[in-house]
């Protein structure tokens, strides 16, 4: 067991014997810190919490300016929310660091216009979709990892020469049959 | 509040094989002051943040996968390679040789690939809440470069290195209480540091 552990190389599990390599940091060893709990209001005409009257306001959220208690107060990267800010900042997209899942519109748009392709008839009915959709959502929030808008305007492009192409195509033919 | 720029930590690499018909790919992206593991089906993305504080520990140990993916592709390869001798030797048609070439390259190619990124591994991020795979380091070269840029990042955030006693005593602490009292659950648990 002695050997396992911050090694620079692979040592034997003292269990299975599998070559593992376990890396620890101060964390694993500190004391989880107790939770805070909010303070009474002891003197008349002391600032209390917006949420709870009877407790001691220690800060002001940094989204809509109320009053909050220790217990109310939720710290986000040196910022203090309330808990309605919390979630109106999670559900419309505002605080990055609680965004958990996105849709990329950008590949959705870029897919209707490629894979389609393979049986080109379907690109009569994608490549509007894809138009429509690289439109729609152009200022949707993208991939946290990646920003550009290579994508939607690869779709767009893409999306206009089949429009592009078809229109062509019935022109010929109407002006063929009607000649 | 300021948007953070992630820097590539890992290519993106399927959860799993069976993962891989339904297009889930995993990467490890570094920001400013957590890691970022996005899991990707190609039209949406889910995101879960390590913060440098919170991680606990990293477990990485080797697994057999390039042993068993060399077995799987050596087979085949073996068989067209022979195919492409004897179509070379007696010097038979020009096809036939182009054909076992094909096929052959078609198994060398992933082969060659397979042995050159090296040995492989299962990584495991350990926070105080949970223990989470990271599937995107599932080679113990690649595992290694990224432990050397993300490890000062999580020796700096929490507070600077690890005293070796701090283990040792840990170590000690943990196997005499699984001497003494192996049916007790919470003999298992971390000590504390005394320094707040």
């Amino acid at each position: 067991m002695e050997g396992v552990f911050n090694l620079p190389e692979f040592a034997p599990c003292p269990s299975c014997g599998a070559p593992l390599q376990v890396e620890v940091f101060p964390s694993f060893f500190r004391k989880i810190a107790p939770g805070k709990s909010a303070e009474a209001v002891m003197l008349e005409g002391e600032s209390s919490c917006f949420y709870h009257p009877q407790k001691k306001a220690v800060l002001p959220c940094d989204g809509c300016g109320r009053f909050l208690c220790a217990l109310c107060d939720c710290e986000i990267k040196g910022q203090h929310f309330c808990p309605a800010c919390l979630e109106a900042g999670k559900t419309k997209g505002k605080i990055k660091n609680l965004d958990n899942q996105r849709t990329l519109y950008d590949s959705i748009a870029l897919a209707l216009t490629i894979y389609p392709l393979l049986i080109f008839y379907f690109t009569i009915v994608t490549a509007p979709m894809a138009l429509f959709i690289a439109i729609r959502y152009w200022k949707s929030p993208p991939s946290i990892v990646r920003r550009t808008k290579a994508r939607f305007i690869a779709a767009i492009t893409l999306a206009l020469l089949e429009i592009g192409g078809w229109m062509t195509l019935l022109i010929a033919v109407f002006s063929r049959h009607h000649s | 509040m300021a948007d953070t720029k992630y820097k590539r930590l890992t290519g993106a690499r399927s959860k799993s094989v069976l993962a891989l018909a339904v297009m889930t790919r995993s990467s490890l992206w570094l920001g400013d002051d957590h890691l970022l593991a996005v899991d990707s089906t190609g039209w949406t993305e889910t995101y879960k943040r390590f913060y440098f504080r919170d991680i606990q520990a990293i477990t990485v140990w080797k697994t057999k996968r390039r042993m068993i993916w060399n077995a799987i592709l050596l087979t085949p390869l073996v068989l067209s390679l022979t195919g492409l001798m004897v179509s070379v030797f007696p010097a038979r048609s020009m096809g036939a040789i182009i054909a076992w070439s094909i096929i052959a390259s078609v198994f060398i190619i992933p082969c060659l690939i397979n042995n050159l990124l090296g040995a492989t591994c299962r990584c495991q991020l350990r926070t105080a809440v949970q223990i989470e795979e990271l599937p995107s380091l599932c080679r113990v070269r690649k595992t290694r470069k990224v432990m050397e840029k993300i490890r000062p990042l999580i020796i700096e955030a929490q507070g600077g290195e690890l005293p070796a006693e701090v283990i040792s005593n840990w170590l000690r602490e943990f196997a005499a209480s699984t001497t003494a009292a192996p049916a007790r659950t919470t003999s298992h648990e971390p000590p504390r540091l005394t320094t707040p």
